[in-house]
């Protein structure tokens, strides 16, 4: 509501002011050109612990010790001389000794009478000055460094843990250069609410990671703008973080190491078990041939003693010999599948060499089986170890035979009326094919699945090592055996074997 | 009519010797036994021995040590050997030291018996 500031209606009854001024939450005193309290509001008289009768035409000398009084005094004397407003802390003496601190805002008047005045406001600081102390505390107990920096550059606040992580005491200089340092990579600090992690190295103080984070300009009292600004440190965190991933790192490579030790135990145990089942073997075979080589002498002389005289046993005789070329070959194919000896590669023209053993294997083939060649290296020089892989074309051939004609002897049995083993060579990448392929029933997928493993037969008389064995040998010599087979289809053996020797590793293999 | 050989038999494997010297004897040939390497050698200083046929892996001494013994005396000393599995170095060793041959164990008598008869011819 608008009012007439020269109406009748402006309050005039000095009862009435005086009761106004007693309810403000002010403390309001005047004191006269003399300095001696002309006025004081109930608030007043209250502060300072005094009765309205106790002060009035008093000096603050006749109530507070001299030196007090004299402060007071020389404050009041300045704002009566010079007529300019004066704010400032005082402390009121208490009765304890304790004092009470107060912000007093002084001021010349001249009254209506014509006569100078001084009139004062007190307000309590007590509680302001608690909460400082307060926050003081919290700022000196808080592990983060806190300081406020006002819009002119002025540090107005630094925290203990900031002082030392700018370098000790009193060291407002490296603060300064610390913000500096700061505004190089983030001009907007701490202008701008932000929050930012960098590395603060001052003279003479460890370098350390720490995380900024600056409030902005606020308005925190005073006449211009602050920004408080925090620095957590975060060094012991980085540095956790990184020793965390160093952790990670070497947990990583001790894994891959230990999967190569675990592969490389392993390679080891199945090494060590094929050298002990190679010496084993070569044991057992040592101490079988020799009563087999008795058993064979002893048939021969039976039958050539008994020969002529009609006693109708020649078919025994032969199923012993027949029982012990079987005895021999499952001796044969042991040694063959357990040898772990070093192979004895030497280059050597490989289809001359093939050839000579097949003339030597197609002697003993079933009749009814052919074999047939078509050998395409062209002289080209091949290392092998032609014992060894001798072993492995031999029992390819008696396979494929097995698969086309079983034992040869009866034509019912044979998988095709016309068996035939395809022998061929030529050269594959980096090296030579040897493809051993009959024509016979195939295998079914799950009896490829297994060719390989040992032991597994589908014969009633096989003991399962001679498609491991042929593989045993490729292997050794660095190459590989691959199978095809398809019902119906015949099957496919081929060995392949690099141009290059074997190296020392995979021979031992 | 081929000649009578004197032949020697070396193998520790008393059954295996035996039927092999029943087997030459039965050819009327005279055959001398012998269980270990040291008694081949001693066989050899004693007999005028045509032919031996000798074990590897024997007792006291293996058959090519004491066929490289032999040789050292007697260069022209015939000798085959018999194996039950090839151990590689020693049959090299016996094949460059000048043996005739080696037959796998157990024998194929019919070659056995070839290789006595080349020696009788």
């Amino acid at each position: 509501m608008a009012t007439d500031p020269t109406g009748g209606k402006r309050l005039e009854d000095p009862r009435v002011l005086l009761s106004i001024l007693d309810n403000l939450p002010t403390s309001i005193f005047v004191k006269d050109e003399e300095l001696n309290f002309v006025y004081s509001n109930v608030l007043h008289c209250e502060m300072i612990g005094r009765s309205e009768a106790e002060l009035l035409g008093h000096s603050d000398a006749d109530f507070w010790p001299p030196e007090a009084a004299r402060g007071f005094l020389e404050h009041d004397r300045l704002v009566i001389d010079s007529g300019q407003v004066n704010i400032s802390e005082e402390s009121i003496p208490g009765d304890n000794g304790a004092s009470k601190p107060i912000l007093t805002r002084k001021a010349r008047l001249t009254g209506p009478d014509g006569q100078t005045y001084l009139i004062g406001t007190n307000t309590d600081l007590a509680a302001i000055k608690q909460r400082e102390d307060q926050y003081k505390a919290l700022s000196e107990t808080v592990p983060v460094g806190v300081m406020q920096i006002e819009e002119n550059g002025r540090v107005a606040f630094c925290n203990p843990l900031l002082h030392a992580y700018c370098g000790g005491d009193g060291a407002d200089e490296a603060k300064l250069d610390l913000i500096d340092k700061i505004k190089v990579t983030h001009p907007d600090f701490p202008g701008e609410s932000c929050k930012f992690e960098i590395e603060i190295a001052p003279l003479g103080v460890p370098r350390r990671s720490v995380i900024v984070i600056s409030s902005g300009w606020l308005w925190i009292g005073g006449a211009q703008r602050s920004a408080i600004v925090s620095v957590v440190d975060v060094s012991e965190m980085t540095e956790l973080r990184r020793i965390n991933e160093e952790v990670s790192r070497l947990n990583r490579e001790l894994a891959n190491n230990m999967k190569r030790l675990k592969e490389a135990q392993d390679e080891l145990v199945t090494k060590g078990r094929m050298e002990q089942l190679g010496q084993l073997t070569a044991t057992v075979a040592h101490e079988l041939r020799n009563p087999l080589g008795a058993v064979r002498t002893s048939a021969f002389l039976l039958e050539r003693k008994i020969k002529d005289k009609g006693l109708g046993v020649e078919a025994q005789i032969e199923r012993i010999n027949k029982g012990i070329v079987r005895c021999d070959n499952i001796i044969t194919q042991l040694l063959d599948f357990s040898r772990s000896k070093q192979l004895n590669c030497q280059p050597g023209d490989l289809d001359q060499w093939l050839a000579q053993v097949l003339d030597e294997e197609a002697k003993k083939l079933p009749a009814a089986v052919t074999i047939s060649c078509s050998l395409g290296l062209e002289g080209g020089n091949v290392p092998f170890d032609p014992s060894r892989l001798q072993r492995a074309i031999v029992n390819l051939i008696s396979n494929a035979s097995e698969a086309l004609v079983g034992q040869g002897d009866d034509p019912a049995k044979f998988a095709t009326p016309e068996p035939v083993i395809s022998i061929s060579t030529q050269r594959q990448g980096e090296g030579i094919a040897i493809e051993v392929r009959d024509n016979g029933a195939g295998m079914a997928p799950e009896v490829l699945a297994r060719i390989r493993e040992p032991l597994f037969t589908t014969k009633s008389f096989g003991t399962g090592l001679g498609v491991p064995a042929i593989e045993q040998i490729a292997l050794q010599h660095g190459g590989r055996l691959d199978i095809t087979s398809a019902p119906g289809q015949g099957a496919v053996f081929t060995i392949w074997l690099p141009l290059t020797a074997p190296s020392d590793t995979e021979k031992a293999a | 009519m081929s000649r009578k050989l004197n032949i020697l038999v070396v193998d520790d494997d008393a059954a295996n010797a035996e039927s092999l010297a029943e087997l030459f004897a039965m050819d009327n040939h005279r055959v001398i036994v012998a269980y270990d390497g040291e008694q081949a050698i001693e066989a050899f200083s004693l007999n005028k021995v045509d032919v031996g046929f000798f074990d590897v892996m024997m007792p006291k001494k293996n058959g090519v040590d004491s066929f490289m013994q032999i040789k050292s005396t007697n260069p022209d000393a015939r000798v085959y050997f018999m194996t039950g599995y090839s151990a590689d170095d020693l049959i090299d060793t016996a094949v460059k030291g000048g043996a005739l041959g080696v037959f796998s164990k157990p024998v194929d008598l019919g070659r056995l018996l070839e290789a006595v008869e080349r020696e009788a011819a």
